[in-house]
């Protein structure tokens, strides 16, 4: 459609400030991180005109970026030393989303490509089960894991992570498996090929971008999780979303470490996410609409 | 591997690579022991209570039902979940729309800003909450300075500590978040739009507004229905938010069912109790999702 170039202005114009009031939260956090902690507090608040800092970021990961001096504890007094959570936050990450993306790939691959009578039931199933609310699920979990000796492990959290993010896993990989022509593997078949060989060798070649991109997701939903990890953990594991909430003391918030820990936190999914741009809307719709 | 293909009659014959079986073994196990078997547990736990003499769970037959009907709290919550629901849903779709919209087109450096709002989309729901905990807060918060600057706000008013205010200022949070997600979506609808029906009726001299209510929010009704199916699911369930910004207070004004359910066993030990309330939620998110997916006649 053609438009008059006052009309074209506008747009551009709104637009832009329309996304950049959506970045300014992110903006402010960052810039929270890179403050002393004094100029958080001051009044009006100080959006560009402060002196930044790395102070915070020090204190969070124990580095000495060689600012004028490394400060280990600030508001509250206690030690916010929190590079093993976010080692904690990788590995249970990873490791959810490798044991995610495998059971997903097997039971997608048969729930594109072979037919039984109660395939539609099972799918359904398998929606049904991203609809529990995580709070009804971590009640009998807590007790089974209590009895299993699972509470406070890797293990336990990984396990949950994984089972909660199966259901995005499966329907997505469904719909990718659904993309491939049923042509190919028809074709295969005749030549003899074993379904077996022919899922190692011709299907999962040809899904590897749709696995890349559910691998993401998974990542980033176990990363950003929060109800399982503050409930079935104590003391030896927390991931940074939960432990960010800790930040919050009786003398005060830490909100420049807080903020720091935080900022850490979202670049990797930022880098992400960014990677896969183009699956994002197939994914955040469980795979139902394609870009 | 080879050991899975040999077997035409019997029970292995269920085992080979060529049945379904196999493949969709792992998951089907996984399922049945994270979702089914939690679910029968809860409702057996929602016939107990946690005794603190005892130091064990005891039978206590339909207390806990009873006591929940009849809580007033347990009932408040559920009003709490609902207007949560409708008022963030309805903002983050009409919203949502216009900013889609918006941003549809193919001008130099839109492809930026497309991206730019994704970035909302993966930060930790609980950071999230904390972010806005500080741009609210009634001291040292932008947005109460920036609100009360504007002569919005009262400047004795602080937002999350306001019973009228609290809900609006966590729902603020959300709106935040997601909205960009159903730009998204909805950027995904529009660009997948055939341009025919678009031309013919710029022909016929219809208005843009007629254009949109008559031709792009028809075609677009599967997409936007998937929209609200995802959304609205994780609205029903939220927690994380109230949770960081206010536990629920000032009073009970931001307690969601959520939320709860998981105080009453987690931090009152009321086992039973609180496995009750999450039955109830778990039904009515169930019993909502399955009847819009009918409704609406979303597939998957």
């Amino acid at each position: 459609m053609v438009q008059s170039p006052a009309r074209r202005f506008w747009r551009i114009l709104i637009a832009w400030m329309v996304v950049m009031l959506f970045f300014f939260p992110l903006f402010y956090w960052f810039t929270v991180a890179v403050k002393d902690a004094r100029e958080i507090f001051d009044i009006p608040p100080r959006i560009v005109d402060f002196t930044p800092t790395m102070a915070n970021f020090e204190a969070v990961f124990g580095i000495d970026f060689g600012g004028e001096k490394s400060r280990v504890a600030q508001t509250g007094g206690g030690n916010f030393y929190m590079a093993p959570r976010l080692v904690d936050s990788i590995i249970i990450a990873l490791f959810s989303t490798l044991l995610a993306v495998m059971v997903a790939t097997m039971a997608s691959y048969a729930l594109s490509r072979m037919p039984f009578r109660t395939r539609h039931h099972y799918v359904a199933w398998v929606l049904s089960t991203r609809m529990m609310p995580p709070v009804a699920v971590v009640i009998p979990i807590f007790f089974i894991y209590k009895n299993l000796n699972l509470l406070d492990t890797y293990t336990g959290v990984i396990l949950i992570h994984m089972v909660m993010n199966l259901p995005l896993a499966v329907l997505l990989m469904k719909s990718f498996f659904d993309d491939i022509p049923k042509e190919i593997d028809e074709s295969a078949m005749l030549d003899g090929a074993s379904r077996w060989l022919m899922f190692r060798r011709i299907m999962l070649p040809m899904v590897k971008g749709g696995i890349a991109a559910t691998a993401v997701l998974c990542f980033i939903f176990s990363w950003t999780e929060f109800l399982f990890v503050l409930t079935l953990t104590q003391t030896s594991l927390k991931t940074v979303p939960v432990v960010s909430s800790t930040f919050v003391t009786s003398t005060g918030t830490a909100w420049g470490n807080m903020a720091a820990l935080g900022t850490a936190a979202m670049l990797p999914a930022f880098v992400f996410i960014l990677l896969v741009q183009k699956q994002l809307v197939r994914g955040l719709t469980l795979g139902s609409v394609k870009q | 591997m080879t050991t899975l293909t040999t077997p035409t009659q019997g029970p292995g014959r269920w085992l080979t690579w060529d049945r379904p079986l196999p493949w969709l073994l792992p998951l089907t196990v996984v399922l049945l022991l994270f979702t089914v078997y939690p679910l029968f547990y809860n409702i057996w736990l929602s016939f107990h209570e946690y005794a603190p003499l005892k130091r064990q769970l005891v039978w206590v037959g339909g207390k806990n039902w009873s006591t929940l009907l009849a809580d007033a709290r347990f009932w408040q919550s559920i009003g709490v979940t609902l207007i949560y629901f409708f008022v963030v849903l309805a903002v983050e779709l009409v919203l949502g729309m216009l900013i889609a919209l918006l941003l549809d087109t193919d001008e130099p450096g839109f492809g930026f800003l497309r991206g730019t709002l994704t970035l909302t989309l993966v930060v930790p729901p609980a950071v999230v909450g904390m972010m806005f905990l500080l741009m609210e807060d009634p001291e040292f918060g932008v947005l109460s300075y920036a609100l009360k600057s504007l002569g919005i706000l009262d400047s004795s008013t602080p937002i999350l500590s306001t019973p009228s205010l609290a809900l609006a200022g966590v729902m603020l949070a959300d709106v935040w978040q997601w909205t960009p997600f159903m730009v998204l979506i909805f950027l995904a609808g529009l660009r997948s739009l055939p341009s025919e029906p678009f031309e013919a009726a710029m022909l016929d001299g219809a208005s843009a507004f007629q254009m949109f209510r008559r031709l792009t929010l028809p075609l677009m009704s599967k997409v936007i229905a998937v929209a609200i199916l995802i959304r609205g699911i994780d609205l029903f369930r939220m927690f994380d938010y109230v949770y960081v910004m206010t536990s629920g207070g000032p009073g009970t004004s931001t307690y969601t069912v959520s939320l709860y359910a998981w105080q009453q066993t987690f931090s009152f030990i009321k086992w039973g109790y609180g496995a009750t309330i999450s039955l109830v939620t778990l039904v009515i998110i169930l019993l909502m999702a399955n009847l819009f997916i009918w409704l609406a006649k979303v597939r998957w």
